[in-house]
C-alpha cells in the first residue's frame, strides 16, 4: 500500500494522503491515460503484469492494491 | 530565494528554459521527455517567442490526442518555434471545418494536424471482398478525410498536416493476405496509395506507416492503453511520432537546413589522407569498412540531390584532401561540393565561410565530424549551427543523420533540384559582377608565388598523373602512357611549361602543365590543363604570359590553341578568348568538337594577375 501510494503521490504531485479509499476523482491528472500509465509504473515497480479487466472499473485505490497483492502473492506462491 | 531581485528572475528562467531544451534528444524515453516537458510546464515563459511569433496549431484526431500531442510544443521550442495548441473535441473535425463560426474558425489556427489511426475504423469492409469493394471503401475513406483537410485550408488559411495510417501489428491470415484486397492491410496501404495521391504542398502527409515500421508495429501500438483510453499508440511511440511532427512542421515553418558541411578523415573515408596516404585510407568496395562509408557518401548524395548543398570542412593539406575525390571508387566527387575549406583554419572560422559563400545563415548549416572536440568546438564558437552527435562505427552514420529529422522538407520545388549548380553559377557569377578590383584585392591577399618553367625530373611522374586525371580545365583530354612525358624532355622542338603554386594556406603543388610544339614562326598548344581547384586565381593569365615570353625569345609570332570538347570540359571552352585568342578558320577541320584558336604576338600585351612569378633558372628557389 505505502509503494503504491507513493507512486501515485509522485506521479500527480499529489500531496494529500493516499488512502485505500481515494479514488480517481480526487486527484488532479489522473484520467484514462494517465490511469495506465500508472499502471505501467505499478507493473514495473512489483514486476507484474495486471489484466485489462483487473485495471478496469477499480472503484478506489485499496481495489488497485489488493489486484497488485493477488498477483505478488500468485507469483510468491509458484516459486 | 527572497534575496534574489525580482527583475533577474525572467533571465534566470530563460537560462532554465535553455538547459531544458538542451535535454530534448530523440533518443530519449518517454518518460525522460515527460519529466521535461512537465518541468516546462512550470517555468513561467518570460522569453521572447524565438521566432518572433507564436505559432497556433490545432490538432484533431479519430483518437484521444491529448497526451500524444502534449509533448509538441516543447519539441518545436527546441526547434526554435514557439506554439500553442488547440485540441479540437474528439471526432467532430467536421464539424468545426464545416460549421460557420465553430470555436475552430474562431481560434483561427496557423496549421491543423490530423491524427488518424486505424483502430479507430469500425467500417472495414469484408476480408474476402473483391478489389472493387475495396477500392470503393479506401476511395470514400480518403475522400472524406481530404476533403476535410481541404476545406480547413481554404476556409482557415492554414497549412494541413495529416497522418497516414499504419500498419496493423495483426496478420490472422499471415502472408496470404497480401493476395487478399480486403485483408485490413491490404486496404491500409491502399489507402496510404491514395491518400499519397491527394497530397498536395498545402495538405501535406505525415508518413506515421513508415515511422512505425521503424520502430515496429508490435510496439507502435499499445492495447491496453486503446481499450482503456483510446489512446492509439503506445507511450514509446510517442517519442519518435512527436519528433517526426516537430520535424515535419518545422521544414516549413523555420528555414530549412540548406548546407551539410563535412569533414573529411574518419567522416567520408576511414583513415587519415595526411598520414595514410591514398592506398591506406578506406572507401572502397570490398573493404567492409569502406563499404560502410560509401553508403554513408551515398546517403549524402541522395540528400544533395534533393537540393541540399554539400561543403568540405576539414583540417587538412587542400592538395590532400582533393585527392581521394579523384580516386575510382569514391562516390561523391569534388563538383558535388559546393564549397570546399580544407586548410588549418578553425573549423568555426571555415563554417562562417561557407555560410558566407553561399549565403545562407548559419543555422541552415548541419556540421558532421567524427571528432567530438570538433563538433564541442563548433557547437560553443556557433550555438545556431547544428551539430549531428555521430557515433563511433561509420556504420551506424547514415542512420544518426537520419534520426536528426533535420532534412525534411515541406515541398520539392525543381530549383531544390538543381540547387548546387545554382550556388556554383551563382558563385561564378558574383565573380563576374563583383567589380574587378575587389576580387583582384581578394587575390592579393592569397599571396600567390608561382614556380613555373621546364619539367623537372621529379615531376614527370606528377605531371602524368594530373594530364590524366583531370577532366575539367583539359583543353584537349589528350592521355599519355607513362613513358610519354619523359620523351619529351629535352626536345627542343617543345616547349614544356610546368606550374607549381603556393598561397598563404600553403604549397597546392603543381597544379599545370601545358606544352606545344613549334613549327617554323608558330607554337601549337596540344596539352594544357589545370587543377580545378585554381581556377580563377590567375594562373592561366600567368602562364600564357610566360608562354608569349618564351615564344618571343624563339621569334614564333602566332601562338594556336586546340580545344577539343568533351562533356567534362567546358569550363575551358571560352579560354583561348579569353585570354585574346580569335577563333582559326583556316586550321578548324571538318570535326566540329575540335577548335582552333590563334593569338598574335605583335599585339600582346601581359595579362594582368596577382601572382609573384619566379621562372626556373632565372630565380628559382
Amino acid at each position: 500500500m505505502d509503494r503504491i501510494a507513493d507512486i501515485i503521490r509522485e506521479r500527480f504531485g499529489y500531496d494529500g494522503d493516499v488512502t485505500a479509499e481515494t479514488v480517481a476523482a480526487e486527484v488532479e491528472g489522473w484520467d484514462s491515460v494517465a490511469h495506465v500509465e500508472l499502471i505501467i509504473a505499478i507493473e514495473m515497480e512489483f514486476g507484474i503484469r495486471l489484466t485489462t479487466g483487473e485495471t478496469s472499473d477499480l472503484p478506489n485505490v485499496g481495489a488497485l492494491v489488493a489486484a497488485v497483492e493477488r498477483h505478488v502473492s500468485r507469483r510468491a506462491g509458484s516459486r | 530565494m527572497n534575496d534574489v531581485p525580482a527583475p533577474e528572475r525572467p533571465v534566470v528562467a530563460a537560462d532554465a528554459v535553455d538547459a531544458l531544451l538542451k535535454e530534448v534528444r530523440p533518443d530519449m524515453t518517454y518518460r525522460e521527455l515527460d519529466v521535461v516537458v512537465r518541468k516546462r510546464k512550470r517555468v513561467a515563459a518570460p522569453r521572447e517567442p524565438a521566432s518572433g511569433k507564436v505559432m497556433r496549431i490545432a490538432v484533431a484526431g479519430d483518437a484521444t490526442t491529448n497526451y500524444v500531442a502534449a509533448p509538441l510544443p516543447l519539441l518545436l521550442e527546441a526547434r526554435g518555434i514557439d506554439a500553442v495548441l488547440h485540441h479540437v473535441p474528439y471526432a467532430s473535425l467536421e464539424a468545426e471545418v464545416l460549421r460557420e463560426g465553430s470555436e475552430l474558425a474562431r481560434w483561427r489556427p496557423d496549421l491543423l494536424i490530423v491524427m488518424q489511426t486505424p483502430l479507430a475504423i469500425k467500417d472495414w469492409p469484408g476480408e474476402f471482398e473483391g478489389a472493387q469493394a475495396v477500392e470503393a471503401f479506401v476511395a470514400a475513406r480518403v475522400e472524406h478525410v481530404m476533403t476535410l483537410c481541404e476545406r480547413a485550408r481554404e476556409r482557415f488559411g492554414c497549412e494541413v498536416i495529416v497522418d497516414n495510417w499504419h500498419t496493423l501489428p495483426l496478420r490472422p491470415h499471415g502472408s496470404l493476405g497480401r493476395r487478399m484486397p480486403g485483408e485490413r492491410n491490404s486496404v491500409i496501404r491502399r489507402m496510404n496509395a491514395e491518400l499519397d495521391r491527394r497530397a498536395s504542398d498545402g495538405v501535406r502527409i505525415h508518413d506515421v506507416e513508415g515511422l512505425s515500421s521503424l520502430v515496429g508495429s508490435r510496439r507502435w501500438v499499445d492495447w491496453r492503453l486503446w481499450f482503456h483510453a483510446k489512446q492509439p499508440m503506445s507511450f514509446e511511440s510517442i517519442v519518435p511520432y512527436g519528433f517526426s511532427y516537430a520535424a515535419a512542421i518545422a521544414s516549413s515553418y523555420r528555414g530549412d537546413v540548406k548546407c551539410i558541411a563535412v569533414d573529411l578523415d574518419n567522416t567520408l573515408w576511414g583513415g587519415v589522407i595526411g598520414d595514410d596516404g591514398i592506398g591506406g585510407i578506406h572507401f572502397q568496395q570490398g573493404d567492409p569498412q569502406g563499404e560502410a562509408f560509401q553508403e554513408f557518401q551515398k546517403y549524402l548524395a541522395r540528400l544533395k540531390a534533393r537540393g541540399l548543398i554539400l561543403a568540405v570542412c576539414s583540417k587538412n593539406e587542400p592538395e590532400n584532401a582533393r585527392l581521394p575525390f579523384e580516386q575510382p571508387g569514391m562516390v561523391l566527387r569534388l563538383d558535388d561540393f559546393a564549397a570546399f575549406k580544407a586548410n588549418w583554419m578553425p573549423k568555426s572560422e571555415n563554417i562562417r565561410a561557407i555560410a558566407a559563400e553561399l549565403n545562407i545563415g548559419l543555422d541552415a548549416i548541419v556540421f558532421v565530424d567524427d571528432n567530438p572536440v570538433e563538433r564541442g568546438l563548433v557547437r560553443s564558437a556557433l550555438p545556431t549551427v547544428k551539430v549531428v552527435e555521430m557515433p563511433e562505427d561509420p556504420a551506424d552514420y547514415p542512420m544518426a543523420l537520419d534520426k536528426t529529422g533535420w532534412f525534411e522538407a515541406a515541398r520539392i520545388s525543381s530549383e531544390d533540384l538543381q540547387r548546387t549548380q545554382q550556388y556554383l553559377d551563382n558563385a561564378k557569377r558574383r565573380e563576374l559582377a563583383a567589380s574587378v578590383t575587389d576580387y583582384e584585392s581578394y587575390l592579393r591577399t592569397l599571396e600567390q608565388c608561382a614556380y613555373i618553367g621546364d619539367f623537372l625530373p621529379e615531376q614527370i611522374e606528377r605531371i602524368t598523373q594530373l594530364v590524366n586525371k583531370t577532366n575539367q580545365f583539359n583543353l584537349t583530354t589528350q592521355r599519355v602512357g607513362s613513358g610519354d612525358i619523359q620523351a619529351l624532355v629535352g626536345r627542343d622542338d617543345v616547349l614544356r611549361v610546368a606550374v607549381r603554386l603556393t598561397d598563404k594556406f600553403g604549397d597546392n603543388g603543381l597544379i599545370a602543365v601545358l606544352y606545344g610544339s613549334f613549327r617554323g614562326d608558330e607554337l601549337l598548344i596540344t596539352q594544357w590543363l589545370m587543377s580545378c581547384r585554381v581556377f580563377n586565381r590567375g594562373v592561366e593569365q600567368m602562364t600564357m604570359n610566360h608562354v608569349v615570353a618564351r615564344c618571343r625569345e624563339r621569334g614564333v609570332r602566332r601562338i594556336i590553341g586546340e580545344y577539343r570538347a568533351t562533356k567534362k570540359n567546358v569550363v575551358v571552352k571560352d579560354l583561348y578568348e579569353r585570354l585574346g585568342f580569335a577563333r582559326d578558320k583556316a586550321e578548324d577541320t571538318s570535326e566540329s568538337e575540335v577548335q582552333f584558336w590563334a593569338l598574335d604576338l605583335s599585339g600582346y600585351e601581359d595579362l594582368p594577375h596577382s601572382i609573384e612569378v619566379n621562372v626556373y633558372g632565372s630565380e628559382s628557389k
